[in-house]
């Protein structure tokens, strides 16, 4: 059996404290400044990124794929922390990490939402495709499908009604159960995104900046997937890749950012949930399999 | 746990001084990437970073001070865009000092302790078979690529100059 449970989760349905109780917990109590085992090594791969600075690898004439500092800093973390030989990162400097990053969040918002407020005029004059790309996270939905024909079923419903991350992860739970399936989907979904999903994001990212001739604004907007650190990952190339337009950018990214934040939780609730259960209801009597779960008590690919 | 949730909660003293102290460390660090690689002068930087750890600062508190259950992310979102505004009388001198932060030496930082805390979910990862790693993958491009595309159609369509 391939799910896991997330322990240390609880959410009464409030789902907007969801990042403070990891934070209260990890750094109000104890003292997590004087860690200087993992402030020093954040240092020191912050240094060596920066020193490396941006590589370009062409690919074709007009197609470069740009290798950013932010990849080595987050990738060199991971390295760290798994290296059996590095003992100063272990579990307890995760820990530590992991809640300081609740906090270190909000310097990045803050410097988005100045941008934004300097910028104030964008708003009035975007405002229609600001809002009506939150709902173009909906698109998630496409996947159930596929997630039906690799034979998943409830658990599809949690995996592919949103990008599943915290506050979706408390919608779901709240909904259906700390045990339901749908629970067990969006968990399935929520730790292979925290793992992979930043890197995964930013060659992304990159790749679309270079064969999809979208509008500039757009990729901003669109950064905003409603995730802190693959935010993060998706506006450095952006950034990068339109030089000149750095602050309507900014402003963008921060104003989709804000929005996701007031209105993306309520479009799940209120609009993903519901359609993706219809189209479960609608779709799997025709696609679906045999259930995955059962299979897989005998076939471990752990 | 529930007491952390459940609506205001005095924070101690201790609790702040540990927020003021990260934010030291966080903007000593970001401030020493900034140098290295956008070459802006450290103690400009770091006035910048003073500001923006402030309104981070603020919105942590107002989160456990008043009554509202609202995020710390938008307490800051908010103080960001006002203290920002055109006319403002903090404008100008904000905008001057948050300039010498570039973005991605803020988003570079950030990342390497994203890059450590994950780790942590490594062993739960390799636990979780292929299936849910290709659905993974799809539902992150699906959201990308579906508020991307949404929002070129309506950029297009009301008239926005690409530049």
């Amino acid at each position: 059996m391939g799910w896991v449970f997330i322990s240390d989760r609880d959410n009464d349905g409030k789902v907007e404290h969801i990042y403070r109780e990891k934070t209260d917990r990890r750094i109000l109590k104890k003292n997590p400044w004087r860690d200087y085992r993992l402030h020093g090594t954040v240092l020191f791969l912050v240094i060596i990124a920066e020193l490396i600075g941006t590589v370009n690898i062409p690919i074709t004439k007009n197609v470069a794929i740009t290798i950013m500092p932010l990849i080595y800093t987050i990738m060199l973390g991971l390295i760290f922390y798994l290296d059996k030989n590095i003992r100063w990162i272990k579990k307890k400097q995760a820990r530590i990490a992991e809640g300081a990053m609740m906090l270190f969040i909000g310097v990045l918002i803050a410097k988005l939402a100045i941008s934004s407020g300097q910028s104030i005029h964008l708003i009035f004059e975007m405002g229609p495709a600001l809002i009506l790309q939150e709902i173009g996270h909906l698109a998630t939905i496409l996947v159930l499908p596929i997630a039906l024909l690799l034979g998943f079923k409830k658990e599809s419903i949690g995996m592919t009604n949103s990008i599943g991350r915290e506050p979706n992860v408390a919608v779901v739970v709240d909904k259906y159960g700390f045990n339901s399936p749908e629970s067990r989907g969006v968990f399935a979904i929520f730790i292979i995104g925290t793992v992979i999903g930043t890197i995964f994001i930013s060659f992304l990212v990159t790749l679309s900046l270079s064969f999809l001739p979208l509008h500039p604004y757009a990729f901003a907007m669109a950064s905003g997937v409603g995730s802190a650190s693959m935010n993060a990952a998706a506006i450095g190339p952006t950034l990068a890749a339109f030089p000149g337009l750095e602050s309507s950018i900014e402003a963008f990214a921060g104003f989709s950012n804000l929005l996701s934040f007031c209105v993306g939780i309520y479009i799940v609730i209120f609009i993903a949930l519901p359609i993706t259960e219809k189209f479960y209801n609608f779709l799997e009597p025709k696609i679906g399999r045999g259930s995955l779960v059962k299979e897989k008590e005998d076939d471990d690919n752990g | 746990m529930a007491d952390f949730i459940d609506g205001t909660e005095n924070v101690t003293v201790h609790g702040i001084f540990n927020w003021i102290r990260l934010l030291i460390i966080f903007s000593v660090i970001t401030v020493i990437g900034n140098y290295i690689g956008y070459k802006h002068p450290i103690g400009e930087a770091f006035i910048g970073m003073g500001i923006l750890s402030l309104i981070t600062l603020a919105g942590v508190w107002l989160e456990r001070e008043l009554p509202f259950n609202i995020s710390s992310i938008l307490y800051i979102s908010i103080i960001g865009i006002v203290i920002a505004l055109p006319g403002m009388p903090t404008s100008k001198f904000v905008l001057y000092y948050v300039s010498k932060i570039e973005l991605l030496s803020i988003v570079t930082v950030f990342l390497a302790y994203v890059g450590i805390g994950m780790g942590k979910s490594w062993d739960e990862f390799k636990a979780l078979g292929w299936k849910a790693v290709i659905i993974t993958i799809l539902v992150i491009a699906s959201t990308y690529y579906g508020s991307a595309i949404v929002a070129h159609i309506i950029l297009v369509l009301t008239g926005v100059p690409a530049a």
